[in-house]
């Protein structure tokens, strides 16, 4: 009786562990283009995201509670309203030099226009964040908007202070927002105002500092200088983000690490781990409310 | 553990409200810039009050749902929970029943674990960007609020379950004990 027990629960342990690498491996096999996993994926989000949206709400006082305790003891609280004023003026700021780099840079280049950090044509949807990864790993939180109000992959998303990420997954509901502390995350960026370009990238574990790779040599990168995405347009080539959105401040740019790496350290604008709303510059306009 | 129907259909609510509620609340917190696992503690709990079989099947369900509510790689947080919920069985079926001090280290130790198989999910899958050493001060806070749950979060889950859990059927069945004769 006992040995048969012993059967049955290793059998099943065999069985649950070779499905989950099974659906590791299948699901990887699918990769971005979807498949049946992403599918079935899709159908249990869409059903659960009315029960996400309202658990989210009620809640949230829990939630706002726990990190209330949080910021208090980080005594974060009281620099909530000189943020929110910093951060408007950032925006314009980085419009204003964006502007500037623009005009004496690309003036000369007439298939390349801008009309500021929202391109025409951008229906821009205004999205709660309704689920975060519980993990470091992954750097993605659901939004309650999805291809139904307009959101398609590759879309920009911004916080309220700076650039987040980019949609990485859509249902009719919901949507996923890769951030770009993510792993999988890059994005072609500007220092301001010396116009070096480079690559943003993740330093995985530490959502507070990002690195700046790639860039060119012979650059003059200060500490406290801004970064922008750079929005560069070759041809067909060209990347999703548009630009001018504040991305970053420099923490770190020593010469060394400037000179052997081509690298330098900044810190994101957006607080990616405390975002209630988020908005996407969608493309496509939807049947939802904006 | 006695797993009726209706256990069963307590243990699918279960597993899908504290799916729901890891996704959009509990992740959402911010503790010492770490946010609590409890959907890994509510498998350890249903592991060590109903085995290495009942913790390894909701273990991989929760987790599923998890994969599934977050768009991501399907499997991963599965297998996580899984060996997380299996892990907490055998501790049960091979040591018994865990004391109060068992249970907060044993939370503190599985929480480890799952960030741990999470971690070496990712580096098996690959991984591209430079990995912080804050990733293990992120285990390791998050460890220690899984110790410091650990207490709570069984004691609820012991709640639902209560009436299929056979210690608590064998305490209720016991006839009172007899009052002693008063001495003259």
């Amino acid at each position: 009786m006992y040995r048969k027990q012993v059967r049955r629960r290793r059998a099943v342990l065999l069985l649950l562990v070779a499905a989950s690498l099974t659906l590791l491996s299948l699901y990887y096999r699918e990769g971005s283009s979807g498949g049946p996993l992403h599918g079935a994926e899709n159908v249990v989000s869409t059903i659960f995201s009315p029960i996400s949206s309202v658990t989210d709400r009620a809640l949230k006082p829990v939630r706002d509670l726990v990190n209330w305790f949080h910021e208090t003891f980080e005594a974060r609280g009281d620099k909530a309203k000189l943020e929110d004023q910093v951060a408007s003026l950032r925006t314009q700021l980085a419009q204003q030099q964006t502007q500037q780099q623009e005009s004496k840079e690309l003036s000369a280049l007439d298939e390349l226009t801008s009309g500021g950090i929202v391109p025409d044509g951008t229906n821009p949807v205004t999205a709660r964040v309704v689920g975060r990864s519980p993990t470091v790993w992954y750097s993605t939180v659901t939004i309650d908007k999805g291809s139904g109000d307009g959101v398609r992959v590759d879309d920009p998303v911004v916080a309220a202070q700076g650039l987040a990420g980019k949609i990485t997954e859509t249902t009719p509901n919901t949507a996923q927002v890769t951030l770009i502390t993510d792993a999988d995350s890059a994005v072609t960026a500007r220092v301001q105002p010396s116009g070096a370009t480079g690559v943003v990238e993740p330093n995985v574990g530490n959502p507070e500092d990002l690195q700046l790779d790639f860039l060119e040599r012979g650059s003059r990168i200060a500490e406290g200088q801004m970064v922008v995405t750079a929005g560069f347009s070759t041809g067909d080539l060209g990347s999703i983000f548009p630009p001018g959105i504040p991305i970053g401040e420099i923490t770190t740019a020593t010469v060394e690490e400037q000179q052997a790496y081509q690298r330098v350290h900044l810190s994101p604008f957006a607080d990616l781990r405390d975002m209630d709303f988020v908005k996407v510059l969608a493309t496509h306009s939807g049947g939802g409310s904006k | 553990m006695i797993l009726t129907p209706g256990i069963i259909a307590r243990l699918v609510a279960l597993c899908a409200f504290v799916a729901v509620a890891q996704v959009v609340c509990f992740s959402k917190m911010d503790v010492f810039g770490s946010s609590p696992d409890v959907a890994l503690l509510v498998v350890f709990s249903i592991g060590v009050l109903g085995g290495s079989l009942t913790g390894a099947v909701v273990g991989f369900s929760l987790g599923l749902l998890i994969d599934c509510l977050l768009l991501q790689t399907l499997g991963g947080f599965a297998l996580t929970l899984l060996a997380v919920g299996y892990v907490a069985g055998r501790y049960r079926e091979t040591v018994g029943r865990p004391t109060r001090g068992a249970v907060a280290l044993l939370g503190g130790a599985l929480t480890l674990l799952g960030a741990l198989v999470i971690a070496a999910i990712q580096v098996g899958t690959g991984i591209d960007a430079n990995v912080s050493a804050l990733v293990l001060r992120d285990a390791v806070i998050k460890s220690l609020i899984g110790a410091a749950l650990a207490i709570p979060v069984l004691l609820t889950v012991r709640l639902v379950v209560r009436s299929a859990l056979v210690d608590e059927r064998r305490a209720a069945r016991r006839p009172p004990t007899a009052p002693r004769p008063v001495e003259p």
